[in-house]
């Protein structure tokens, strides 16, 4: 009778702890939420109460006359390119170092993977420079460039893994049925390696929407900025408009806690996957 | 087949990189302005007055005004320039010494109507023996205070507008002991706010000669003149006059800070009237606040207390990259004109290096205007703010020592002077 | 023939066309097509980057084409640059407390919820989230949140009358640092309670029982039996977070600066705002501190991959 009663209040305690540590870990989102449909006024009266009049025209107002129209196209014509060219130069690397082999394959290998643990303070400065001297300072093809450039070494290390495990017979039988490498590849490689693909196109989505550092310091005209650096434009001098931040926040996270909410398992599966070995 | 596939690629790649890259170069006949400014409706007017002006004084040119937030402006410009990508004109300001320093700048000595600035302007934005900017705003530092909780306190301040050190000291305290906070001030978003209470009263101690030397690191901080006036300061921080967050308090919140509180004094430039006279729903004093304004107090053993601070606030310069100078250079004319000085202060409520005409102010704030001009008549002023004068390591030592770390209590004065001689006394 | 006159030549001639021959089976033009578009980025946009930098960081570097040698004069400067090393001092600390606290902070969770409570599901999807979130929107979110007279920490102090122990949590030196380290947690635990989570469920089946989180001796079960079975990941995890936090650059700046009195100072703001927020245009000195910094990971990196692969050896 005493365990029974030990382990209930155990299970209360566990579940006590579990409820405070999800309002621990989303409640500020959902803090922010609720501030994005208030306005200023409303919540320097109150700062954490609910929301009494959906301000819905807020979101609209952030969105046509403060420009983050702008920024969010900037965001996902960046990111989309960008995401592209990282798949398709990215599988075809990945490709040719799993399944070829030949003398330095693993050198550079072991190179490319060894940048991912480069921090970007590296080459920030040089990049710079780069950008300015070749016209694409304050460009969105430079800033593709770059953002290719950065994320190419774990896209490849998370597509070289699943390609190596796909079994060699396939490939021999379709050399036997006079298939072309780069068919090979096209036809038969790529398309098998879907679920790797599209766990890589989430990752790196995920990892540019929220790209600041490169972006701040590339990118300077306004009609080119990407969706962090908008988010900081409320943060203003006259007033500090904390009902529009929280919106123009809302805005810049909604994409990605959408793709969230439909792909949450590939999400998980595909940010984690470098750390489970 | 493989370079079918490589040439299809190479051909998407092209149309990609036409589609993303930069827009074309602007028309020849379009001046660009970056400018802060973008939240007060008072300055937007004024820029749009001048543009009026210059095209129908320069057909077929037009202008293109991009308004940033004066911390965002700065890093944009900082890159832009670098990368040969800035605008025509530019909104600048004479602390910001990397510009002129660097080439960025076109020399203005002979491109400006120096007639229709005020005296004291050309020299205020002179480094290495050139003119750089046009100023629109310029201001003298002053201590705002809430009349009324003054008046609870039973304090009168003298006409003009200064107490002695002990009075200052005393005040503070009689404010504590009635539960009124004595300062609103913030530091979280601008280098120079922390600065107030303590070079303000070193200015007044040094006399103008001294005080420039310690700016360019000619005088020692461990001048016992120096030490005294930052003694003062930390008995200030100490009495626990200033709020507990200044160190994070932004600029805007401390205006909302002296408003919504019981707060008493309030240090800021002149142009604290450009936010104050805004309405309430935009950040301005509310209907019935009774505004005083009165300076530094007097120091003891002061070499000029009646020294006080006129500085330029900001203004225009020309990008020594542009492509379009003859048209810039009538833009800045059209901007320093008298008649543009006075709408300047008219619509932002206040005071412009142009030279202006204060009779034009109209409404329920002519008599301030009235009392600052007349505040001008017994000074003597020195001319630009600390920032002006140091760079570098030395600014930033100054950034975080003098305007955060000793407002905030974080140093005490003898590691503020190791410090501050550390990163600025070249001897001398 | 032609046998017989190969294996009368010597070795190397021999070893030689080995290798030739061993050249030759490889289809080169294939392997370059599907190489060269990587290694071009990868060559253009990070090897000569990093070359670049390394050549500004012995040079003086200011606008409008002024470069001049300067030799190891940007190096010297450093060795003297107290701020420099407060950078160093702030990231190491960083790199070090940080990954120790959100890997044990992840680790319980994924025990929370492998000791299968109701909607375990729901909670994983829902601890995940902040790692997805912006680095921008946490700073300032987080901001609001330690704000002196309206943020939840201060006002939740006050209502629970702990009033005294209210502090400008990123105003004051004592604090900035620590509350920054505490807002990565916030962001990272989820991401470690995942992969500890996989692992806990890959164990064994007997582990199962042993980790039913009853009465006594769970705490003892914890830390004799699991942690030593998923060590491997653990170790992972912890790597991973010292690397990760000895980036970290957009929270810092959004958030305090390096400030107040350069107690959130990391390497990372001083080497942005040296190139890029300093009064003088150089870019040679940033450039040296990257350099240096640069080297440190180098070895650290080495260091670890080197012990890491020690340990496996003598684990067999």
């Amino acid at each position: 009778m005493a365990g029974l009663a030990a382990k209930l209040a155990t299970r209360t305690g566990l579940l006590l702890v579990v409820v405070l540590y999800t309002l621990y870990a989303v409640g500020p989102m959902v803090w922010l939420a609720a501030m994005s449909l208030r306005t200023t006024n409303e919540i320097n009266l109150d700062h954490y109460g609910l929301p009494t009049v959906f301000h819905w025209s807020k979101y609209w107002q952030a969105w046509s006359t403060s420009t983050y129209e702008t920024y969010f196209w900037n965001s996902v014509i960046v990111v989309g390119a960008s995401v592209t060219v990282l798949t398709l130069v990215g599988s075809m690397a990945a490709f040719c170092l799993a399944r070829y082999r030949f003398p330095g394959n693993r050198i550079v290998f072991l190179v490319l993977f060894s940048t991912i643990l480069l921090p970007p303070q590296i080459t920030i400065i040089s990049l710079f420079q780069i950008m300015v001297e070749y016209q694409l300072f304050n460009s969105r093809l430079g800033l593709v460039l770059v953002y290719v450039g950065t994320q190419l070494p774990l896209t490849i290390y998370l597509l070289e893994g699943f390609f190596r495990r796909l079994p060699q017979d396939l490939f021999d039988a379709a050399k036997v049925d006079g298939y072309s490498d780069f068919e090979i590849f096209w036809r038969i490689a790529f398309p098998m390696a879907a679920p790797a693909i599209v766990t890589t196109v989430i990752v790196n989505f995920i990892l540019l929407w929220n790209e600041f550092l490169y972006a701040v310091v590339l990118i300077t005209d306004d009609k080119a900025r990407t969706l962090p650096l908008g988010v900081q434009k409320f943060m203003g001098d006259q007033f500090s408009d904390i009902g529009m931040i929280a919106t123009g926040a809302m805005i810049s996270i909604l994409p990605v806690i959408i793709v969230y909410a439909f792909f949450s398992e590939k999400i998980i599966q595909g940010m984690t996957a470098g750390a489970v070995k | 087949m493989l370079w079918r596939h490589m040439a299809r690629l190479g051909a998407m790649a092209l149309a990609a990189f036409v589609a993303l890259s930069a827009p074309a170069a602007a028309q020849s006949k379009e001046i660009t302005i970056w400018t802060m400014g973008g939240d007060q409706p008072g300055w937007i007017k004024w820029l749009d007055a001048i543009s009026t002006n210059f095209q129908k004084n320069n057909p077929g040119a037009t202008v293109k005004i991009t308004y940033y937030d004066k911390s965002a402006l700065l890093v944009a410009l900082r890159t832009a320039l670098r990368a040969g990508q800035g605008p025509d004109i530019l909104y600048t300001e004479p602390d910001q010494l990397e510009f002129p320093d660097n080439g960025y700048l076109k020399a203005l000595d002979d491109i400006v109507n120096w007639g229709n600035m005020q005296p004291w302007v050309r020299g205020g934005w002179t480094r290495k023996g050139h003119a750089w900017g046009v100023p629109c705003s310029a201001y003298t530092n002053e201590i705002y205070y809430n009349k009324r909780l003054m008046r609870e306190l039973g304090v009168t301040i003298p006409p003009n507008g200064q107490l002695t050190q002990a009075q200052f000291i005393d005040l503070i305290k009689k404010a504590k002991a009635a539960g009124i906070e004595p300062f609103s001030l913030g530091t979280g978003d601008r280098p120079f706010t922390g600065a107030y209470l303590s070079f303000e009263p070193m200015l007044r101690k040094l006399g103008p000669d001294d005080y420039k030397k310690l700016l360019e690191g000619k005088l020692s901080y461990a001048d016992p003149r120096v030490v005294e006036v930052l003694k003062f300061t930390k008995e200030i921080v100490d009495l626990g006059a200033l709020p507990k967050s200044v160190a994070t308090l932004s600029l805007t919140d401390s205006y909302a800070y002296f408003f919504n509180r019981r707060v008493l004094m309030f240090p800021q430039g002149t142009w604290y009237t450009q936010r104050a006279f805004a309405p309430p729903e935009k950040g301005g004093q509310p209907a019935d606040f009774e505004m005083g304004i009165m300076t530094y107090p007097a120091m003891d053993g002061g070499a000029c207390n009646e020294c006080k601070t006129l500085a330029i606030g900001g203004g225009y310069a020309i990008n020594a990259d542009t492509k379009n100078i003859t048209l810039a250079s009538a833009f800045l004319k059209e901007l320093g004109t008298p008649e543009m000085g006075t709408l300047w202060v008219v619509n932002n409520f206040s005071q412009s290096g142009i030279k202006f005409d204060a009779n034009q102010v109209t409404g329920p704030h002519k008599a301030y205007f009235q009392a600052l001009e007349q505040m001008k008549d017994n000074a003597k002023f020195f001319i630009g703010i600390p920032l002006n004068f140091v760079s570098g390591t030395c600014r930033e030592a100054f950034v975080q020592v003098i305007n955060v770390g000793l407002p905030a209590g974080l140093v005490t004065v003898e590691d503020a002077v190791k410090r501050m001689n550390a990163a600025c006394y070249t001897g001398g | 023939m032609a046998e017989a006159r190969i294996d009368a030549s010597p070795a190397i001639h021999r070893g030689g066309r080995a290798i030739f021959a061993g050249w030759r089976r490889h289809p080169w033009g294939v392997i370059g097509a599907f190489l060269v578009p990587a290694l071009a980025f990868y060559v253009a946009l990070t090897i000569y980057p990093v070359l670049r930098t390394l050549y500004n960081s012995v040079q003086q570097i200011l606008p409008r084409g002024r470069e001049k040698y300067v030799g190891f004069e940007n190096y010297a400067a450093l060795v003297g640059d107290p701020t420099f090393w407060k950078g160093i001092l702030n990231t190491a600390i960083w790199a070090f407390i940080s990954p120790i606290a959100d890997v044990a902070l992840g680790l319980i969770l994924a025990l929370c919820l492998y000791a299968r409570v109701p909607l375990r599901r729901f909670f994983r999807v829902a601890w995940f989230t902040p790692v997805l979130i912006s680095y921008v929107v946490v700073a300032i979110m987080w901001t609001w949140i330690y704000n002196y007279d309206w943020g939840i920490v201060n006002l939740g102090l006050n209502a629970v009358g702990l009033g005294d122990w209210r502090h400008s949590w990123l105003g004051e030196p004592r604090y900035a640092l620590g509350a920054l380290i505490f807002v990565d947690i916030w962001k990272w635990a989820g991401f470690n309670m995942i992969v500890c989570l996989a692992a806990l469920h890959s164990l064994p089946s007997e582990v199962i029982e042993a980790s039913e989180l009853d009465n006594c001796g769970w705490f003892a079960k914890l830390f004799f039996v699991i942690i030593p079975m998923i060590r491997s990941t653990l170790v992972a995890l912890l790597v991973l977070g010292v690397i990760g936090k000895m980036k970290v650059f957009d929270l810092v700046w959004i958030m305090t600066k390096g400030g107040p009195m350069w107690s959130t100072e990391t390497v990372s703001t001083y080497v942005y705002k040296r190139a890029f927020e300093w009064s003088t245009f150089d870019l040679g000195y940033p450039s040296a501190i990257a350099t240096v910094w640069f080297a440190v990971m180098l070895a650290l990196v080495i260091t670890i991959t080197v012990a890491l692969r020690q340990r496996e050896k003598l684990e067999y």
